[in-house]
């Protein structure tokens, strides 16, 4: 049978667009199919009274500016979309407020966080220039050696890759600083990937500071939907198809290759290339069916574990960000410096101790209505607490979770209650239906050092299926958008390799 | 030397390795995983549901209840926010189309939700549920949604309701929920009705009144009977200030025919109540889109234009009618739900031609800039090509 397209994109998320326009600008036909009725997944907005609320888009991470560009800018700029947005640089890294312990304000580059962190905790100075001397040659290195791919990559050539890429982040803080508020104050960006410091790998953090401050934190003009409509524009005008309201009940599986799509309408579409935005493993279980999980897969899929949603808040507020003292777009709000016991939390439904607020509007006064503002709150939060309350209870307690988060937006922010004019609430289960993962992971599974890419067998045992997004690679903006640009060229050398005619 | 060699000389491989071996050893089972998935989102979000009329009352002469049960075996019905509404479907003609009803029984019960529908002039789907509907039947809805209900986290508990004719709908479902409960909320309801004889759910709302400290009503009769002592014309600052008294943070909603929204916000206005302390239901298309600031002067309603479907036939559409409208006559099905502009459920691309969208539809900034709208509410004012 001929085949209706080259490839069929399941999923129109970060990576399942980049995947689809990768492929269309190289002339290729491809589908790309999305159960929702808008792209993007996470990367989307909703409109509520005169707001429209970002979703998932906090600070965009490799941008850098145009004398020196990061490397998603390139990559948008090669997708073609870079014209077609604006990009909003955001003048500090962040605000981190632990209320009567510490308010300090992290500038954008490297001079300024260090002097910064000198004044606030002067009896540290040493470790805090040792501390970032490890933070840019530790990258460094890791940049040249493996992300270059260098051939003659060795322990010799990188030593503090090989001494440190593995090391827990909280080893390397605490061999640096004494001041437990210190190290609070220094790695509030564990949340980025879900994972506390005694876990999280120093390489995860180090990479997260350094990207940060070398390629600046960026937003979009329209957020994150902005970016996802231009990609999808894009695609189209590329000849791609696109089908909203539409989702995949399974892939056709023909002789060990795959061989298209059944969509819930029951209509059979014929390609001999799919590309899965969808997790891994509603794509294994689900779409292909357990008789084509073999037992490598199950043991690669089952030795991680589903990583964090997130519970939102989502406020409209009748006051400019600077009426209640909101004078940062990124700020980080804590009550405990025990980063065990807030990831700890968020396993639960009691009343969470970190958080990060974002308030565009700081930075593009454009963001809300003259006059208004809107302020982000988000919390790790993992789904199952939230799959164990009965569907009567689900209103109250996400009520009730709202108020704990209320309450800590009022520790750093007193008096936001009395502007409030529009209030929504996402939780796990929220994240879940929207995107359809399990455990509505933002990121996809947990991200320890075991579950860094370096240790991921990634290779599906059906040709012709590949992988795109947060649950094959980190997750977040960058890593999502180019995990999707990495697969569909993997996609284009394999038809290449094989003589499929364009 | 496979290139990922490398990996085995950084300090702590070993113990990572170990790690890993140990874990696919003893690998978590995903193989039930997603069926969890799609459990706990049909629990509270299904896509659609099938409901059966199970019980017929009529409230007044133009008004009818409409009682829906699940069809399914265990009875289940997914719990909703007092005030929200379910879109119906229904094939009339050969036309297949929607309207959201909101639900007037209370959310402290799951066996039935109830919907409460009066006869409009020249409703097609208020006429076929009011006229042809029969108890036994199944209807298909969507789950139930929208954003009009009590929120706890900032709406207070002094709250003043503010309905007009079916706009009662909403408020009935608060006022069970809240009087059944026994909730700590203060409930005002303004009741603007325009026959006495016609009154939704006046005897219920009495009786509630005469038994719940917390829940006052007041009627207010634009028509009422020669010699009528009660409250008469219309729900305006003047009116509030004699019900209510001091208007110092109350939350006020607002849910009735269009043209109340504006003149309602220009009485609480007056009233200096500030706009965040005002809440809005839907109120579907404008009865006559002609009338809408901006729409172009010198065109009538009744031009027809051609709208071309990629990769799909291509129809006529009225431009005084919502191209959602067209789209359905002609058998093309677009996802719908609130079919007001808010819910973004049928965002659609328009790739050629313009179209008035009236205020208040609720576009995404960004949609707005890569040319899409929401044919719910978006009428034609040229020809046109859309890709659904």
């Amino acid at each position: 049978m001929a085949s209706d397209y080259d490839v069929v994109v399941i999923g129109a998320g970060n990576a399942g667009l980049t995947s689809a326009l990768t492929l269309a600008e190289k002339g290729r036909k491809v589908l790309l199919l999305e159960r929702h009725n808008v792209p993007g997944g996470c990367a989307t907005s909703f409109v509520r009274g005169r707001f429209e609320f970002e979703v998932a888009l906090h600070q965009l991470s490799g941008m850098g500016t145009d004398d020196k560009p990061g490397p998603l800018r390139e990559i948008l700029r090669e997708l073609g979309v870079l014209d077609k947005l604006e990009f909003v640089q955001m003048d500090d890294l962040y605000r981190i407020i632990m209320p009567g312990v510490a308010d300090v304000k992290l500038g954008a580059s490297r001079e300024e966080i260090i002097s910064t962190l000198k004044e606030n905790f002067p009896r540290e100075k040493e470790g805090i220039e040792k501390f970032f001397d490890l933070v840019y040659e530790f990258c460094m290195q890791m940049i040249g050696g493996v992300y270059m791919h260098d051939p003659d990559i060795s322990r010799e050539k990188y030593p503090l890759y090989f001494r440190y890429a593995l090391r827990k982040s909280k080893e390397v803080l605490d061999s640096h600083f004494n001041d437990p508020v210190l190290k609070a104050v220094i790695s509030p960006y564990w949340s980025y990937m879900g994972i506390p410091p005694s876990h999280l790998s120093f390489s995860d953090l180090a990479i997260l500071l350094f990207a940060y401050i070398e390629f600046k934190p960026f937003h979009i003009k329209g957020g994150s939907q902005a970016l996802s409509n231009a990609l999808l524009d894009t695609f189209l005008q590329n000849g791609g198809t696109a089908r909203f309201n539409t989702p995949v009940d399974k892939i056709l599986v023909e002789d060990g290759r795959a061989r298209g799509v059944v969509t819930g309408y029951g209509e059979e579409i014929i390609s001999d290339y799919v590309i899965s935005n969808a997790s891994t493993i509603s794509t294994y279980y689900e779409l292909l069916g357990p008789e084509y999980v073999p037992e490598e897969v199950k043991k690669e899929l089952g030795r991680s574990t589903i990583g964090p949603s997130a519970f939102t808040l989502f406020m409209g507020l009748d006051c400019e960000p600077k009426d209640l003292g909101i004078e940062e777009a990124t700020n980080f709000i804590g009550t405990s410096l025990d980063m065990e016991r807030t990831y700890a939390l968020s396993k639960t439904l009691e009343k969470p101790e970190m958080g990060l607020l974002s308030c565009y509007d700081v930075s593009d006064p454009d963001f809300s209505p003259k006059g208004s503002s809107q302020a982000v709150f988000v919390v790790l939060q993992y789904a199952e607490a939230w799959c164990n309350i009965g569907p009567s209870e689900y209103y109250d307690t996400k009520y009730r979770y709202a108020g704990f988060m209320l309450d800590l937006a009022g520790k750093a922010f007193p008096g936001i209650r009395d502007h409030l004019e529009e209030v929504e609430a996402a939780t796990p289960l929220t994240h879940q239906r929207y995107l359809g993962h399990p455990g509505g992971a933002i990121y996809g599974f947990d991200q320890y050092a075991k579950d860094l890419n370096l240790f991921m067998n990634k290779k599906c045992p059906i040709d012709g299926l590949f992988f795109a997004g947060s649950w094959v690679d980190s997750g977040g903006f960058q890593p999502t958008l180019t995990s999707g640009r990495q697969v569909a060229k993997v996609v284009i050398k394999d038809m290449e390799s094989k003589g499929v005619p364009r | 030397m496979s290139s990922m060699d490398f990996v085995k000389d950084i300090d702590g491989y070993q113990d990572v390795a170990k790690e890993i071996e140990v874990l696919r050893n003893y690998a978590r089972d995903y193989s039930y995983v997603g069926r969890n998935v799609k459990r706990t989102i049909g629990m509270l979000h299904p896509r659609r549901l099938s409901l059966r009329v199970s019980e017929i009352r009529e409230e007044t002469s133009s008004t009818k209840t409409l009682r829906l049960v699940s069809i399914s075996s265990n009875g289940y019905l997914p719990p909703f926010q007092a005030g929200q509404y379910i879109n119906v479907f229904v094939d009339i003609s050969g036309v297949r189309t929607s309207r959201p009803y909101s639900i007037s029984s209370s959310p402290s019960q799951r066996g039935y939700y109830d919907i409460t529908v009066r006869k409009v002039e020249d409703g097609f789907v208020s006429s076929y549920l009011l006229e042809e509907v029969k108890v036994g039947q199944v209807l298909e809805t969507t789950a139930p949604a929208g954003n009009f209900y009590y929120n706890p986290l900032f709406h207070g508990d002094d709250l003043v309701f503010l309905a007009g004719g079916s706009g009662i709908t909403p408020f009935m479902s608060m006022i069970r929920e809240v009087t059944d409960k026994g909730l700590d909320r203060k409930m005002h309801l303004v009741y603007g009705s325009q026959w006495e004889d016609d009154v939704i759910f006046q005897d219920e709302l009495e009786d509630r009144a005469l038994h719940h400290g917390n829940f006052k009503y007041s009627l207010v009769l634009s028509s009422p009977p020669d010699g009528y002592t009660g409250l008469k014309g219309f729900i305006t600052a003047e009116l509030l200030e004699q019900v209510l008294g001091n208007m110092y943070d109350k939350m006020f909603y607002i849910c009735g025919p269009k043209p109340m929204y504006a003149y309602c916000v220009k009485e609480l206005e007056k009233l200096g109540i500030p706009s965040r302390k005002v809440r809005m239901e839907i109120s579907g298309p404008p009865k006559d889109v002609t009338l809408e600031p901006g729409w172009p002067q010198d065109l009538d309603k009744s031009t027809v234009f051609k709208v071309e479907i990629r990769g799909g036939k291509t129809i006529d559409a009225l431009a005084g009618e919502p191209l959602m409208v067209s789209l359905e006559r002609a058998g093309i099905v677009v996802e719908a739900m609130c079919r007001s502009g808010e819910c973004s459920m049928c965002r659609t691309k328009l790739l050629k031609g313009k179209v008035f969208q009236p205020q208040g539809v609720r576009l995404r900034k960004s949609d707005r800039d890569f040319g899409y709208i929401h044919p719910c509410v978006a009428y034609p004012i040229q020809d046109l090509e859309i890709m659904i």
